[in-house]
């Protein structure tokens, strides 16, 4: 769907090498406005507003309600803290995929009007791609081997061919849903995470080892439903909490690196950066910098504000797909649920956003 | 002399010459009784739990001991293992000396027979109802003595046709990536030699790849949620 339309900035055609594109972002609990520049200093702005339930879990009906309420007032916002109008920017990115559908329809919606009514050039991003990417901009690791860790994905991938190749991923649950199931069942959360800290972290601080939990890697895959099941029952059982959290942790963010460590085995990959939402967690960021110290490697941790979901990466991305005439027509802009990583062409790679600006 | 202490054991094994390091363990080149031997040595892994490093290491070095020994018993080129120790992560086997087919293709040393016996080393493993779990051709080595199949690292007991049939999709996968040109009389040649092997067990996995393949598993298949953060 992604037609490469030749629309070039009015900025370059006026011979600056400015290029500044607005990206949307509302694929899941976050509705986010970022603006950035090809030129220092690059992230313009970041508006984003959070659903955040009161109890139970995200219903994707709830969210959809929210962002259409507060979607006005984080465009302004964006706009405001860069000091720009609609008319100076050059290009409007949506985050079309994977996500919730009434989610990912309210940002679609406000993008292929903005672009309608300012005659801007739409451009599609891949909401994973987008994780990649903005690790690649904050960590100056150029060519690395990501671990996408969020609520709703979990997956080691590496640049292969012109793409983002799955190395392996989650067989079932993500690592972000394990934790927040988890915490929900046993009734430590909502709230989920409380001065940034994560539920099972928390309760995870008076425990130890614990035996009797199912470490689950299959080859270049995780799987975590089980580990769900088990702690639950052994929650039941009447072992003490703060163990069951400890080594639930444990045993979850253990097996992911290790994926991880067998991708850069395999690929030969000499560096390792951490993204998605899961990023923010210390632990999880302290096993991925030992193991890549054990390799010799270099590693970088994606910074929380931008390792959540962010309208900042979504705009970097199509910056840089934009520099390449990755455009589509607005009646073509559908949203894409199960939008898969390893379908979308990353023409630009191994350039970031500090690139562009040498054109 | 190999001392005789696990300790003693494990240090003199790290001071033989390293032939290659994996993401999990070394390997490591000596003589064990007089024979000339591949000593495997699963590593600590720093950022685990230690009860958590040692009880995956014990486990996985013992499930590898068992299933080279049983693959061995089914009459498979694999090399005979000659002993295990599961809590100090460590296999000692027969070393194979040759050349990895791979790079054997790549020389074009190659003969057609040679992809036969490879098919059917790994034949003889699923009519036993093993799974290899990284059958490429980085991991055959062509002997005086005829194919041998190594590291089964990610080898597993199999439970299903699909399990079989994932061996010969991998196969295949690192055929087509590795050997594009010769692809075809490579997958011919190695099928004659799986399914002599195998029989009407054989038709059924080969059967199966074929759906895999088709389907697209590993790109499209794979169960996502529709969470997006």
């Amino acid at each position: 769907m992604a037609s490469a339309a030749t629309q070039s900035s009015s900025h370059r055609e006026n011979g600056s090498a400015d290029l500044i594109v607005l990206g949307i972002e509302s694929t899941a609990h976050t509705f986010g406005v970022g603006i950035v520049s090809s030129r220092d200093p690059y992230i313009l702005a970041d508006a984003r507003r959070q659903y955040k339930p009161k109890s139970g879990g995200i219903l994707p009906r709830e969210v959809a309600a929210f962002f259409s309420n507060v979607a006005g007032e984080v465009l302004a916002e964006a706009l405001s803290q860069a000091g720009l109008t609609l008319k100076d920017v050059d290009g409007i990115a949506i985050a079309l995929g994977p996500g919730m559908g009434p989610a990912l329809r309210i940002g679609a919606t406000v993008a292929r009007a903005l672009a309608s009514r300012y005659r801007k050039p739409l451009v599609p991003v891949n909401h994973a791609v987008a994780h990649i990417e903005v690790a690649r901009f904050v960590t100056g690791l150029r060519d690395p081997v990501a671990i996408y860790v969020a609520g709703g994905n979990t997956s080691i991938l590496s640049y292969s061919e012109g793409r983002y190749r799955v190395f392996g991923e989650t067989l079932d649950i993500a690592l972000g849903n394990l934790l927040d199931t988890f915490a929900r069942e046993v009734g430590i959360a909502p709230p989920y995470v409380s001065g940034g800290k994560h539920a099972v972290d928390k309760c995870a601080e008076d425990g130890r080892y614990i035996d009797g939990l199912p470490y689950v890697v299959k080859g270049q895959d995780v799987s975590y439903s089980g580990l769900l099941t088990a702690a639950l029952r052994m929650a039941k059982g009447g072992a003490r909490l703060g163990d069951i959290c400890y080594t639930l942790r444990e045993i979850a963010f253990s097996s992911i690196v290790e994926v991880g460590e067998r991708c850069m085995a395999h690929t030969r990959r000499d560096s390792v950066v951490l993204t998605g939402g899961v990023a923010a967690n210390k632990v999880l960021a302290m096993k991925v910098a030992s193991m890549a110290e054990s390799r010799r490697a270099r590693h970088g941790v994606v910074p929380p504000r931008l390792a959540g979901d962010n309208g900042v990466m979504i705009a970097l991305t199509g910056a840089l797909a934009l520099a390449h005439g990755i455009t589509v027509r607005v009646e073509e802009a559908i949203i894409r649920q199960r939008w898969r990583v390893d379908r979308v062409d990353v023409p630009w790679y191994p350039s970031t956003l500090r690139d562009l600006s040498g054109g | 002399m190999v001392p005789v202490n696990l300790e003693g054991l494990i240090g003199w094994v790290r001071s033989l010459p390293l032939a290659s390091r994996g993401a999990e363990s070394e390997i490591r080149l000596g003589t064990w009784m007089g024979v000339e031997a591949v000593f495997k040595l699963r590593i600590p892994k720093a950022y685990m739990h230690p009860r958590l490093d040692h009880s995956l290491r014990m486990a996985r070095t013992r499930r590898e001991a068992k299933l080279l020994a049983r693959a061995h018993s089914l009459g498979a080129k694999v090399p005979l293992l000659l002993g295990v120790f599961p809590s100090a992560g460590l296999i000692v086997m027969e070393r194979i000396r040759g050349k990895v087919l791979r790079d054997h293709i790549t020389s074009g040393e190659y003969k057609s027979d040679e992809f036969k016996m490879a098919g059917e080393v790994l034949g003889k493993l699923h009519s036993g109802w093993i799974s290899h779990g990284d059958p490429t051709t980085s991991n055959y080595i062509v002997s005086r003595g005829g194919v041998y199949l190594i590291d089964f690292g990610l080898a597993d007991k199999a439970t299903s046709i699909e399990d079989l049939a994932v061996d010969i999709h991998l196969f295949r996968r690192a055929v087509e990536s590795t050997h594009a040109p010769l692809a075809r009389e490579i997958l011919d040649h190695f099928l004659e030699g799986y399914l002599a092997a195998t029989g009407s067990l054989g038709n059924r996995v080969v059967e199966r790849a074929e759906e895999i393949r088709l389907r697209g598993r590993y790109v499209e298949e794979r169960r996502r949620t529709v969470w997006g953060g």
